[in-house]
């Protein structure tokens, strides 16, 4: 008799172990990993210096929303790693910091300082197409050597990805932000020398550079024409 | 003693007769061929997912499975995997950046860097496949209690699955569209609960890229592609 209650017992706190493991509160923590493949793209002869400030380089986002689940995602380091792979494939030379007034002592043809303005995203309990979806809002700056504005403008980027068996939520939005993150990467590569002023500064860039050394072959498919 | 084994024996029987059931699949596979087909020694064919559609998206997985089942079927038929191309040819072949339709491919062959990377591959063929899975109906209801006992489960579920997936082939070499094939896979899964609940799944999606690789296998002059069960499963 002694032997059953024992057994009995040992079911109850098994269940009732079991029923708070269900009932914990669960905040899901995300942090963003990818791997970014290098662009292929003409690269420019320019050097260019790297605004990542530690708002951008730590960015973090944390739902505030009381009736969406608790989310805490990092963005930061994937966004770093994202731009350091598009722009070293860019540009001749890319020197980073984290302001305009410590870059490095140097001849920087351009600055650049991108800022994450807005992140959005979606799981699927909240789409229709049962998909997992982020949307990230840049703001990018250009500068010229003298840290004079020269462009400022809007990236958009969106990224999304189905539910499958067996993945999970924080994987399932992972792959949703590195596909987000991948068509930021597109934009920026393939629309960079589309922007009117900055096209501007190539065009005048590429004649001065075919004026005093004529062989050099400088030829950017990103330029208009 | 001899109660105890046939109790264990009948609960073995019953778990192995749920993992052999499985739900009822109906596949509907067509095409249309415009061009020939050209395909020499070491020519190699790309599945790429297309995934420009707004409100889904054309799975991973079912783009790896139909391009694992067409090498499988035959090791002369190379077929690049999706992954390896877009991240080579990265950013040209991106949800957002990627041609939509064949002439686009002029424009980017245009860009040396690309049309070198292409050729390395030796690519014949593009396929590009879109559509998805997804859940059209479900009913029922199951009820799971937490007993001293432990969690038991009543009721009974039943939900319709479909498939709908095309593929667009391309020719590289010539930049012509060379043919589309259609595969629409219909199954309803069922899932009764006494204590455990027993899963009688419909592989609709595994039987869209089955059906789907063996058609795109005939496209291609390869006969010796294991047919799916045609029709009902």
């Amino acid at each position: 008799m002694g032997h059953y209650r024992k057994n009995f017992t040992n079911i109850v706190r098994l269940n009732l172990l079991l029923l708070c493991v269900v009932l914990t509160s669960c905040k899901s923590t995300l942090n963003v990993v990818g791997n970014f493949p290098t662009p292929v793209v003409n690269q420019m002869p320019f050097s260019i210096g790297v605004v990542l400030g530690p708002e951008f380089t730590n960015f973090q986002y944390i739902e505030a929303e009381e009736d969406r689940d608790e989310w805490d995602i990092s963005v930061g380091k994937a966004q770093t790693q994202l731009f350091d792979v598009v722009l070293t494939a860019m540009f001749s030379d890319v020197a980073t910091s984290q302001s305009l007034q410590e870059m490095p002592d140097k001849s920087i043809d351009l600055f650049f300082q991108p800022s994450l303005e807005n992140f959005q995203y979606n799981v699927p309990n909240e789409t229709k197409g049962k998909m997992y979806e982020v949307w990230l809002k840049y703001n990018l700056k250009v500068f010229d050597a003298q840290q004079q504005l020269l462009a400022d403008w809007i990236l958009t980027a969106y990224g999304k990805t189905p539910t499958a068996f067996l993945k999970s939520q924080e994987d399932g939005l992972n792959e949703a932000m590195v596909i987000a993150l991948r068509d930021l990467g597109a934009g920026i590569a393939l629309r960079f020398g589309h922007v009117p002023e900055i096209n501007q500064w190539l065009k005048k860039k590429q004649e001065a550079l075919q004026a005093s050394i004529p062989p050099l072959k400088f030829n950017n498919p990103n330029i208009n024409k | 003693m001899n109660k105890y084994f046939n109790h264990q024996l009948t609960l073995l029987s019953i778990i192995c007769l749920c993992c052999g059931l499985s739900g009822c699949t109906t596949v509907t596979i067509d095409q249309v061929q415009h061009q020939e087909i050209e395909l020499v020694q070491g020519d190699s064919i790309v599945v790429i997912g297309r995934r420009s559609g707004s409100d889904y998206e054309t799975e991973p997985e079912l783009i790896s499975c139909i391009g694992e089942v067409l090498a499988k079927s035959n090791t002369s038929l190379n077929v690049i995997p999706e992954e390896d191309f877009v991240d080579r040819l990265y950013p040209w072949f991106e949800p957002r950046t990627a041609p939509t339709q064949v002439r686009d491919l002029s424009r980017l062959l245009s860009y040396d860097k690309i049309a070198a990377l292409i050729d390395d591959y030796q690519v014949q063929y593009i396929v590009w496949v879109d559509g998805n899975t997804e859940k059209t109906r479900s009913a029922g209801s199951i009820s799971c209690g937490l007993s001293a006992t432990g969690v038991a489960c009543f009721g009974f579920g039943t939900w319709d699955t479909k498939s709908e997936y095309e593929a667009t082939i391309w020719n590289y070499k010539t930049r012509q569209l060379v043919g589309k094939v259609s595969s629409v896979a219909d199954g309803t899964s069922y899932m009764p609960a006494v204590v455990v609940p027993i899963p009688i799944i419909a592989p609709v999606q595994a039987d869209a890229c089955k059906a789907m690789a063996y058609q795109l296998g005939n496209f291609f002059g390869e006969k010796s592609v294991n047919s799916p069960e045609q029709n009902t499963k």
